[in-house]
């Protein structure tokens, strides 16, 4: 071990090693996991001014919007529309929900927390954003009935709360509630 | 600049977002903006007042690569007669998926408070920084680098190292300062001579216009490691010649930081500056080069993310101060209460102990709002 550490002028097969390994590393990220839209939210949106709240502006207006907070905030184009595909999905979701009633689809806690993002600002089990609290603990600290007048409407104990107001309907929130009691 | 520039911007305005209505599915124009109301009281102006501004920001999608912005700044002065202020106007294209060109007049990338911070729904104090000038009110310290926005040409490039670290690097060519024009002094850079031993700073006029009175552009950049969420620390750099003749430079370097806590914000600048100004030595003049430096740090603990019977608080503290040749000192203590996350009530002391010259003592409550 001693030996190799020692040879410090790296040899041409070391250094081919290495190329193949900055080859491969800059290959691997030229190919990342797609985007989190709510992350780079929760990543970027607080840095300069309070997260503004998603309800305030229409999807058309968002999408003016985004454009100027890419400039300012040295977001990637790709960073950009992830962004504007979670506003998408939390706008669009309300017009949905709001039209169709039926109580068919399976309703699944885990699904929906992973649909709408919410780790994306929350974290449970030590994975997840930052900018909202853990909820690993909050329904037993809080109470359910808190947890479902929370999710209908965020600004209920917080007005100054970036947190958007979910296209979810009352059996989903319960589905959500049952999900984060498991923790 | 005349009010009949903002009508002819908000018709033009108007009329592509009229033209638009029709189309729904992708809207290029919003209006937003910020405005906010200040009741003031100054010791050393001896007054109190209210003042009041409307700042529109007009924002337009061409596509998917060009961006326009203008913002116009609309504000009552103590004559009470309106001003209206072009703050930026400018274009940006999206290069590439990292690269954006500026051209127009854009907030010019020097430190944070400028291009980030400055409106008031943002601005955790109902002031500016002492460092980078009052911008509208007075102020008794005297700034470092008055400089918001100029017009020109500039660059950024963002760097994405990993998932939470990004390099962003700015780069801008601009018109530059000016030699402030005053009406009894034919020259102020002549002016700025050595007096009874005591040297002057000469006087320069950063406002921006489409001229400049040298071939000399300014030039600076900012450099910045971003490890998201919670930091960024930057350094910037600004260079210029100021006078007709080109001889008279201006250099600053600052650096910056800003950290974002889940229940505190800190944000900091430091800025050192040289500026020639000519000396006269047994009847010749010679270039003196005038340092300075100042810095300011801003504590913000936001109470109400820590006790949520006080929801919506927040509690600032703000220390400045800028060294040699104008050395002063200023304090600011506020307590913030935010209606929603974009809408607050700023109430703020400030205590400024300036070297030489008046002290000042203020107190203000500001009501902002962000649309
Ligand atoms: C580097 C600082 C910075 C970051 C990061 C940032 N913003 Fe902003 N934001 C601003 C400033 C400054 C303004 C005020 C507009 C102006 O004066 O040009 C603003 C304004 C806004 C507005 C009001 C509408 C408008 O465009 O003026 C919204 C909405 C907004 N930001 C959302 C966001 C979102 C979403 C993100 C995350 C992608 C974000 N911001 C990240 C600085 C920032
Ligand atoms: C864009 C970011 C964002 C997203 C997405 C988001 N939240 Fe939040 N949430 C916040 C923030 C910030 C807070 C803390 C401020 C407040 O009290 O509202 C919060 C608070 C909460 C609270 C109250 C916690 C407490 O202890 O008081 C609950 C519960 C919650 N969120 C659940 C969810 C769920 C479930 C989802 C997904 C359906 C979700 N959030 C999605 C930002 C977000």
């Amino acid at each position: 071990m001693k030996q190799l550490i020692n040879r410090t002028p790296l040899s041409p097969a070391s250094w081919s090693i290495l190329f193949l390994l900055m080859f491969s590393a800059s290959w691997v990220s030229a190919e990342p996991s797609p985007i989190n839209g709510a992350e780079v939210f929760n990543n970027n949106c607080a840095r300069c001014h309070n997260a503004r709240s998603l309800d305030e502006f229409s999807l058309q207006e968002w999408a003016v919007i985004m454009p100027h907070m890419r400039e300012k905030a040295h977001l990637t184009g790709k960073e950009t529309d992830a962004v504007m595909a979670f506003i998408t999905l939390v706008k669009k979701g309300e017009t949905k929900s709001a039209s169709a009633k039926e109580g068919a689809h399976v309703l699944n806690g885990e699904a929906l927390f992973n649909k709408y993002s919410c780790q994306g600002c929350h974290s449970v089990n030590g994975k997840g954003g930052t900018v909202g609290p853990a909820l690993d603990t909050t329904i037993a600290d809080k109470g359910k009935t808190f947890f479902l007048q929370k999710l209908k409407n965020p600004q209920f104990n917080n007005p100054a709360s970036p947190m958007p107001k979910m296209p979810l309907s009352d059996e989903e929130i319960e589905a959500l509630a049952d999900y984060l009691s498991t923790f | 600049m005349p009010v009949k520039y903002l009508a002819a911007i908000t018709v033009a305005a108007s009329s592509l977002s009229a033209a638009n209505a029709s189309e729904i599915d992708s809207a290029r124009f919003v209006l937003s903006g910020y405005g906010d109301v200040k009741y003031e009281t100054s010791e050393l102006q001896d007054s109190s007042a209210y003042s009041a501004r409307f700042v529109p920001i007009f924002l337009f999608s061409l596509s998917d690569k060009i961006h326009v912005e203008a913002e116009t700044e609309i504000s009552l002065n103590a004559e009470g007669e309106t001003e209206v202020e072009l703050e930026y106007a400018d274009l940006h294209y999206f290069l590439t998926d990292t690269t954006t060109l500026t051209a127009g007049k854009f907030l010019v990338p020097f430190g944070q408070f400028g291009p980030n911070i400055h409106p008031s729904w943002i601005n955790r104090s109902p002031w500016t920084p002492g460092i980078y000038g009052s911008h509208g009110s007075s102020q008794a310290m005297e700034a470092l680098l008055p400089i918001l926005s100029d017009v020109g040409v500039a660059i950024q490039q963002t760097f994405v190292i990993g998932n939470y670290q990004k390099i962003f690097v700015d780069l801008y060519s601009t018109n530059g300062p000016g030699i402030e024009a005053d009406e009894h002094e034919e020259d102020l850079a002549e002016e700025a001579t050595e007096e009874d031993g005591h040297a002057e700073l000469p006087e320069l006029a950063f406002e921006a216009g489409s001229g400049d009175n040298n071939k000399n552009k300014a030039f600076g950049g900012r450099v910045a490691y971003a490890m998201l969420p919670g930091i960024e620390v930057g350094t910037s750099y600004y260079s210029a010649t100021y006078d007709d003749d080109e001889t008279l430079d201006i250099t600053a370097q600052g650096f910056d930081i800003n950290l974002i806590g889940s229940h505190y914000l800190v944000r900091g600048e430091y800025i050192e500056t040289q500026t020639d100004g000519l000396e006269e030595e047994e009847g010749e003049n010679e270039i003196h080069t005038f340092k300075r430096d100042g810095w300011y740090l801003q504590g913000t603990l936001q109470t109400g993310k820590i006790w949520s019977s006080l929801a919506g608080t927040d509690l600032v503290l703000e220390y400045a101060e800028t060294n040699k040749l104008a050395e002063a000192s200023r304090w600011m203590v506020g307590v913030n209460y935010w209606l929603d996350a974009r809408a607050v009530i700023k109430i703020a002391y400030d205590d400024t102990d300036v070297e030489e010259g008046e002290d000042d003592q203020r107190l203000a409550i500001q009501l902002s709002y962000g649309f």
